[in-house]
């Protein structure tokens, strides 16, 4: 009898060892998920509680670069509700915030630093309630809330994006995106904005991806000179198309025949005949080499989220494909900013500073929290190649196919481009920069089907140039 | 030498001083006092060192650790649910009267635990008529179709059940462990007894799958399930009624999880969460935005959102404590769990009957497995099966039937108790 309990007892020492043992590794997956995965659970798109938080204390205000506010709390009852003064006008860089759709823009990108939630003592838990200030710290954008609307009008109504950075430092004066949308509106819009077949909640400056069409003969101007394959007085005849054995002719848009001209003068009429024939005289090799060395198969950072370009695959390319490339067709895509930070580097001795949006953090009372200082991002040319560059630019503007961008005591520098596109009518691109002896301002304008970009989108620039230079 | 009801009625106090600051705390967090709640929670701590005081009177011996483990762990539910549903707060606070009171009950009757053994079988029948009445008169709320509603009573008669089953089988195994030990049939690798003495094992198995199946309640048959297998063990010692028990529920599941399409959103729910965040998987989902958000501190009371879990003041009570009180409030409640139920398997280590040391164990075995299952459901670590968490969930059967099989274990530590020596 003695033994049996003994067995017994042993038996259940054994079921109690076993089933506590359960409990410590309970235990210790709570461990897991509090500690180890609390990062990712609060960072989840899906868990609404930082949105909700977020409520229940006034958010910082989103600030253009002299303080104008384009985004601000109010409160509403119990809790607080986002305002934009600028509305539709800067929809799509500052973004909307709503408990239901979640946030986009600056307002999702740095959510963190406008809700508060970025301090240490966050994790102090129900201690932290007695610390903090119970608000968030506003955000200083480097945009120009007047260049900003000027080029949100300049864009009327048409569909299409323009970007404005100073080439000096990346930092961006205006990004708009057309059509647009009232971010006050989010909430009661929302299913007819999420659902317009025309994308207004799209960033177009950063995720639109568009042929750059002759725009992008700059570039391939400047590659011809740095591989040498073309000197400045060399001339090439050109007729009003291009044979490319086997069977394929790359023909001028007015099939105008230029006869002999040399680069400055192609690059003023941006004959496609011309660039043609300088993309097969590189090859394939060296002309992917170009969209290396200016940065198209890498990314600007995350703050932006820009799209990765499309650039065809060069080794298999044909070289009709390879002369449609230099032209800016073919199967070739790129972001309006993209193009925007082109011409920047020959405004800037041949130098590209990373874009950027966020000038600074700073608390309630004006105190500074985090600066953003400008950054050096690739050096794709040299200043005397850069400088080449600008100037044949420059003759684009003075009496080639820009002068719609010229403005008065200003020696503005540019590119035009008609994009063919497989979906209707061409884009009209225009890019530049002003004042071409001391740049102070970079552009890319795109405006989708509006036909040529001498015409449409030159003008557009023009006035974006003089309100940012005023 | 310290008396062990002094030390109860000390640990008690501690017990009570968070409890009361608990409550405190959520109150002053909607910068009200709300004097009803300040004096239900006073009526509570009244109630606990009344029963102290009762038991000092008669004389009681038990486990000091019992009755403050289980002050805490009610103290944390009410001020949760305090904070989730204050409408049920009182109810509740009701509830925990009726549980103290049902605590006293059955630690006096628990004295002649001996006796019941000789209405084993009458034990056996009521807890498998309470389960089939579940069963075949069952009515769904929230979900769960094992509430019984008589009138205006309605309870679950699944959370008492478990402690007839637990007598019954204690009984039944204590009398027959000499034929369960040396068992003489052969099957294959296994050895068995006869038939016709594991029949009421193989009964207690059928209707742990009956509830599988037409109450679609996975908790209670693991639960039911795992009890009549580990104490079959723990009487014979043998692992191979393990394995079969084992093998033949696989079978089951297996069968279940292919016939049944919701069991297998439960699987697979568990299995890949994030395939479909928004729809089967909202809850758990949910919970571990909540657990993770909380982290190591939490996020203080009544800043949190728990309130974002659909059911989060019954089935996901667990998260709700993870999110406001952190891994350190969730790790506590872990951790008082471990304490109370090891001081079970130790009362039952310190028995000197055979049936009361079944019975004791027995008990253990059914609040860590229905601990385990509900917490392993609610973080993800195991599907999710709808049982409540003992003493802190909302519910009247809950609280009740836990303070009832607290008495019993109270009343088998008192045998021998700690300080008998």
């Amino acid at each position: 009898m003695r033994n049996d309990m003994n067995d017994l007892a042993t038996n259940i020492r054994k079921v109690a060892f076993g089933l506590l043992s359960l409990l410590v590794v309970l235990l210790f997956y709570l461990t897991y998920i509090q500690v180890v995965q609390s990062d990712f659970l609060i960072a989840h798109p899906l868990n609404r509680r930082t949105l909700e938080a977020s409520r229940m204390i006034p958010q910082g205000m989103i600030l253009d670069k002299s303080g104008e506010k384009l985004a601000y709390s109010k409160k509403v009852g119990e809790s607080f509700k986002r305002e934009y003064p600028y509305g539709a006008i800067a929809a799509q860089v500052v973004g909307y915030d709503s408990i239901t759709y979640g946030r986009s823009g600056v307002e999702s990108t740095f959510s963190r630093d406008l809700t508060g939630n970025n301090t240490s003592i966050a994790h102090l838990g129900a201690v932290s309630h007695l610390l903090t200030n119970r608000s968030g710290n506003n955000v200083v954008l480097t945009l120009d809330a007047t260049v900003q609307e000027t080029a949100y009008r300049a864009l009327g109504n048409h569909k299409g994006a323009i970007v404005a950075i100073n080439p000096n430092t990346g930092a961006i004066l205006a990004m708009v995106s057309k059509p647009s949308f009232d971010p006050n509106e989010i909430d009661q819009q929302w299913k007819h904005i999420s659902t317009d077949k025309s994308s207004p909640l799209l960033n177009r400056v950063t995720q639109g991806l568009y042929p750059p069409g002759s725009t992008l003969k700059v570039m391939i101007a400047e590659a011809a000179r740095k591989e040498k394959v073309i000197d400045l007085k060399e001339k090439i005849y050109c007729e009003a198309a291009l044979k490319i054995p086997p069977d394929y002719s790359l023909q001028e848009s007015h099939l105008e025949a230029y006869g002999n001209i040399n680069l400055e003068e192609a690059l003023a009429v941006s004959s496609n005949v011309f660039f043609g024939t300088l993309s097969l005289k590189l090859g394939y090799k060296k002309m992917e080499n170009i969209f290396e060395r200016f940065g198209f198969k890498r990314s600007v950072g995350q703050e932006l989220q820009e799209v990765a370009s499309h650039l065809p695959d060069f080794s298999s390319l044909g070289d009709g494909d390879l002369a449609q490339t230099g032209i800016g067709q073919g199967s070739l895509l790129v972001t309006p900013l993209r193009m925007a930070m082109l011409a920047s580097s020959f405004a800037n001795e041949g130098k590209i500073m990373r874009p950027y949006l966020v000038d600074k953090i700073t608390g309630l009372d004006g105190s500074l929290i985090k600066t953003f200082a400008p950054e050096e991002w690739l050096t794709p040319t040299t200043p005397q190649l850069a400088d080449e560059i600008n100037k044949m630019m420059v003759r684009v503007v003075r009496n080639g196919t820009g002068t719609a961008a010229s403005l008065p005591g200003v020696l503005v520098a540019g590119k035009t481009g008609t994009a063919e596109n497989s979906q209707g009518d061409s884009h009209a691109w225009f890019i530049g920069f002003a004042p071409a002896d001391n740049p102070q301002v970079a552009i890319a304008v795109i405006v989708e089907n509006a036909g040529f970009g001498g015409s449409i989108a030159a003008p557009m620039a023009r006035q974006v140039f003089k309100a940012a230079l005023q | 030498m310290i008396n062990t009801r002094q030390l109860e009625r000390n640990l008690l106090v501690v017990a009570g001083i968070i409890m009361l600051n608990g409550i405190l705390a959520v109150n002053l967090a909607h910068s009200v006092l709300n004097y009803q709640t300040l004096g239900a929670v006073t009526f509570i701590f009244a109630g606990f060192m009344a029963v102290n005081i009762v038991l000092c009177k008669i004389g009681h011996t038990g486990d000091p650790l019992f009755l403050p483990l289980a002050s805490l762990l009610v103290g944390i539910g009410l001020i949760i649910i305090l904070r989730l549903k204050p409408e049920l707060f009182m109810l509740q606070v009701m509830w925990v009267g009726v549980g103290l009171s049902a605590f006293l009950i059955s630690a006096i009757l628990a004295k002649r635990l001996e006796q019941i053994a000789y209405f084993k079988y009458i034990c056996g029948f009521i807890g498998v008529g309470l389960l089939l009445s579940a069963i075949l008169f069952g009515v769904d709320i929230g979900g769960n179709k094992n509430w019984i509603i008589m009138g205006p009573v309605r309870f679950q008669p699944s959370e008492f059940a478990k402690i007839f089953i637990v007598l019954f089988l204690a009984a039944y195994l204590s009398e027959r462990r000499e034929l369960l030990t040396l068992a003489t049939k052969h099957y294959g690798p296994f050895v068995l007894p006869h038939p016709r003495f594991i029949a009421p094992l193989i009964a207690v198995w059928g209707l742990g799958m009956l509830m599988f199946v037409l109450q679609r309640d996975m908790g209670a048959a693991l639960l039911y399930f795992g009890l009549a297998i580990i104490m079959t063990y723990m009487v014979s010692g043998r692992s191979s009624y393990v394995i079969i028990g084992m093998i033949s529920f696989l079978v089951g599941s297996v069968i279940c999880y292919n016939l049944y399409s919701h069991i297998q959103l439960r699987v697979d729910i568990w299995l890949n969460p994030w395939s479909d965040p928004s729809g089967g998987a909202y809850q758990i989902v949910q919970s571990l935005f909540a657990l993770g958000s909380g982290g190591i501190m939490g996020s203080g009371l009544t800043y949190g959102f728990p309130t974002m879990i659909p059911e989060v003041h019954t089935d996901f009570i667990f998260a709700a404590i993870g999110e406001e009180m952190g891994l350190i409030g969730a790790g506590a409640v872990i951790l008082l769990y471990i304490l109370m139920i090891y001081r079970a398997f130790r009362t039952s280590l310190l028995s000197l009957m055979p049936f009361s040391m079944m019975v004791a164990a027995g008990l253990a075995v059914s609040m860590a497995l229905q601990t385990f299952l509900i917490i392993a459901g609610v973080i993800k670590f195991f599907p999710l099966t709808g049982i409540t968490l003992p003493f802190i969930s909302y519910g009247g059967s809950s609280i009740v039937s836990n303070f009832i099989l607290l008495g019993m274990l109270f009343s088998i530590s008192e045998v021998r108790g700690c300080d008998a020596k």
